[in-house]
């Protein structure tokens, strides 16, 4: 009797498993049936491994990927690095077994992910990156599609001097040194900061703290606290992103200051535009990542055609202000 | 061998039937056209050309970059040379050199009868662009080696990726099995990787060389940050054992601990100035191909299944998981025996950690996240009771087996992450399920 029940629980798991994958590979069997009637239409497999699929940014990236490609006649699989290195040189090996023309990377790390890398250099797969680099020696990468971030940086540069006019003041940076896209942001804003500054005698803009913020919500909230401490009379405070923006903002909210200090983010993300629009955030470099995704993808059809393309195209941002919040359509 | 083999496929290893149905399961769904490679392809597509062409004829033949494009190419190119074909080109590159050489060929105004490369060039819109733009190559043929149908799963490159990327997990999964076989759990082995893979590289880069280091230089470091590794896990090991404090508190203070340890050793940053000989045990495959870190991983199996099963050593862990009270009383070291499994959990997270520095010839304090639920998973799934008592090691790699074949069978078809993580955690929860039943005696009301 006993054997008998252990074997139907065993039975009864093993089935379970296969419930489970029957769910999984249910919407593959549906996409590997299309192909096969849409015949010789179809030209490839792109394999995409974003940073994180948590993150809209990535997202949208991932979204425009497969659209364009699509009109090309390309399909897209897409998968989540997670953040997690590993996890994402795993995702390129399997890339590579199922024979994709072509990857497009967001580097969970920029130096580690080189093995993998190096893996698809050796089998032929052209490796594209997009809005992360990746700088191991020795990987190849046949071409670079990110924002121009240190032509952001100036802009918020200018959006600070707008907001802060004649009278200038004490500055905050909230900074994510570990990203290097983050210190062009921060570069390119001292720039014209010390522009700004250069034979004025009043109304400087003085950056009076750097400080890590993460790139999340409660270190920002964190940082903006402690600087109110050592600088009660703080004018402006720039932060390299929206969620560590956001942390800021409330800091002052409790604080009571937030008329006191103007607030320039960057990114452009769909809560970083809300905050423009309702005055809680000054001004936002916003980045393109959907006009990022679309030139990845025309970047490798020409490639595709047998065309050198450049290494690097930058996307430019663009200044995102209360006015544009205002008449933006995709906003409540 | 044989008695190996016996015990796998006895009912202590009954995960061993899913964990074939899985193999079963996604080779059926991951079937589909393969293109021959390297040697292989170029042979079989000589023949087909020579059979195709009595006469012979003016040819560029193209592979991709890399070991099999080269081997493609030069074989076809050896073959098609003595049957007296004129080789207009042939190369390996990228679709922008293929287009150059188609060019160049046609711009000369000489005509080429035949390209010979491999599918991904035949699909490129370089040759339909040829076609629109030049008349003259409407005569061209483009052949590529036939395709023959095999399941992606059971490619023998994939087999071995599946073994190699769960390498770390199931390394470390042995210790866990030793210390939930006790009763206890150690949530501090993902972060005992970082901390090992920051200590191993940072010493390299400190103290024995960088990129310079010897191979002495690197097994100092190596050694050193599994020693420490394993003294972490001991310290964690002395408060379970004469403190009485939970294991889950003792090994999650450790998590931090280590995990903080690596940020401050690494200031937040990968450490890569290592030789390029130290990615040996995480990229290499000396032994016929197989990856070092698989090697690796069976020797360390086959060495706990040895320990576990037939020394006095393991009887005594058994028994301190089933009941430490009477495993006291009849004579059995029981703190020191909870001393040595913490202590071996943490020297095979730090062994884990350095496979992983390996691989990625880089030590990141990031290495590692979440691991300790992946290492619990495989652990659980292979039949071991978390009350303790119970388990085999076999069990665990098949547990860890399981995991790895559910998430590549998964990335294979291309489902979500996000549907993935829900297949996972209900993967555990069954193996749970299934571990409450067998306590209970299978009877599903009592």
């Amino acid at each position: 009797m006993k054997t008998r029940i252990l074997f139907s629980v065993r039975t009864f798991f093993s089935l379970f498993i296969l419930f489970l994958a029957g769910c999984g590979g249910g919407d593959e069997g549906a996409g590997m049936q299309s192909k096969e009637d849409s015949g010789s239409e179809k030209k490839g497999m792109i394999g995409v491994s974003v940073l994180t699929l948590g993150n809209p940014f990535f997202s949208v990236i991932a979204e425009n990927i497969t659209s364009e490609a699509a009109k090309h006649g390309y399909e897209v699989i897409v998968v989540d690095g997670d953040r997690d290195v590993q996890k994402q040189a795993n995702q390129i090996d399997d890339f590579l077994t199922k024979g994709v023309s072509a990857i497009i990377l967001n580097p969970c790390d920029r130096i580690s992910i080189g093995a993998a890398v190096k893996k698809a250099n050796a089998a032929g797969v052209p490796v594209f990156t997009c809005d992360l680099k990746c700088v191991a020696e020795g990987a190849e990468v046949v071409s670079h599609v990110g924002s121009d971030n240190l032509q952001g940086g100036k802009l918020a540069g200018d959006a600070m001097v707008d907001a802060l006019g004649e009278t200038g003041g004490k500055v905050l940076v909230i900074h994510f040194p570990q990203a290097n896209s983050c210190q062009l942001r921060v570069q390119g804003f001292k720039e014209v900061i010390n522009a700004h500054n250069r034979g004025r005698e009043v109304g400087k803009i003085e950056v009076v703290a750097e400080l890590d913020g993460g790139g999340v919500r409660d270190e920002g909230y964190k940082v903006a606290e402690d600087t109110m401490q050592a600088h009660p009379d703080l004018a402006g405070i720039f932060a390299i992103n929206d969620p560590s923006a956001l942390g800021a903002r409330a800091a002052l909210e409790k604080a009571g200051k937030q008329d006191q200090v103007k607030i320039v983010a960057f990114d452009g993300q769909p809560e970083g535009k809300q905050a423009i629009k309702e005055g809680k955030i000054f001004a936002d470099p916003v980045q393109f990542p959907d006009q990022i995704g679309k030139k990845t993808v025309e970047l490798i059809i020409s490639y595709f055609s047998g065309e050198d393309v450049p290494s690097e195209v930058l996307i430019p941002t663009a200044l995102y202000t209360q006015a544009d919040g205002l008449n933006d359509p995709e906003l409540e | 061998m044989m008695k190996i083999l016996k015990a796998l496929f006895s009912s202590d290893y009954g995960m061993l039937g899913a964990l074939l149905f899985l193999c079963v399961f996604f080779s059926s769904i991951t079937y589909e056209q393969q293109q021959p490679v390297g040697e292989e392809g170029a042979n079989q597509l000589s023949e087909e050309i020579i059979e195709k062409f009595p006469v012979a004829g003016t040819v560029l033949i193209v592979g991709k970059k890399g070991v099999d494009g080269n081997a493609f190419v030069e074989g076809i190119r050896k073959r098609l040379t003595r049957e007296g074909w004129e080789i207009k080109g042939a190369l390996t590159g990228g679709p922008p050199e293929f287009g150059r050489a188609l060019r160049n060929v046609f711009e000369t105004n000489s005509s080429l009868d035949l390209v010979a490369c491999e599918q991904f060039f035949a699909q490129l819109p370089v040759v339909e662009n040829l076609r629109k733009l030049n008349p003259a190559s409407s005569e061209m043929r483009v052949m590529t080696p036939k395709s023959y149908g095999w399941p992606n799963f059971l490619k023998a490159s994939n087999l071995l990726n599946v073994a190699n990327q769960i390498a770390v997990i199931a390394i470390l999964a042995i210790g866990m099995t030793l210390v939930i076989i006790t009763a206890g759990i150690d949530l501090s082995v993902g972060s005992l990787i970082a901390f090992s893979a920051v200590l191993a590289t940072w010493t390299i880069r400190e103290w024995t060389g960088g990129v310079d280091a010897s191979v002495f230089g690197m097994t100092v470091g190596c050694a050193l940050a599994m020693l420490a590794s394993g003294g972490l896990g001991l310290f964690s090991g002395a408060m379970v054992a004469y403190f009485n404090v939970p294991p889950f508190v003792a090994s999650l203070g450790m998590m931090m601990v280590a995990s903080g340890l690596a940020y401050m050793l690494s200031g937040g940053l990968s450490i890569y100035q290592l030789p390029a000989s130290f990615d040996w045990l995480g990229r290499g495959d000396d032994l016929g191909g197989i990856p070092n870190a698989v090697t690796l991983m069976a020797v360390l199996y086959i060495a706990a299944h040895l320990l576990m099963s037939r020394t006095t050593i393991g009887r005594h862990v058994y028994a301190v998981g089933g009941n430490p009270e009477a495993a006291r009383l009849s004579g059995v070291p029981v703190k020191r025996i909870l001393l040595w499994v913490y202590a071996s959990s943490g020297v095979l997270a730090g062994l884990g950690g350095i496979v992983m520095a390996s691989q990625f010839r880089s030590g990141d304090p990031k290495y590692g996240l979440m691991y300790e639920l992946y290492v619990i998973a495989a652990v659980v799934v292979g039949g071991t009771s978390l009350s303790g008592g119970r388990g085999k090691i076999f069990g665990t790699l098949i547990g860890a087996f399981i995991i790895a074949v559910i998430q590549n069978g998964m990335n294979l078809t291309g489902v979500q992450s996000y549907t993935q993580k829900v297949v996972l955690g209900m993967v555990l929860l069954a193996a749970v399920l299934l571990d409450m039943l067998k306590k209970r005696g299978w009877k599903l009301q009592e």
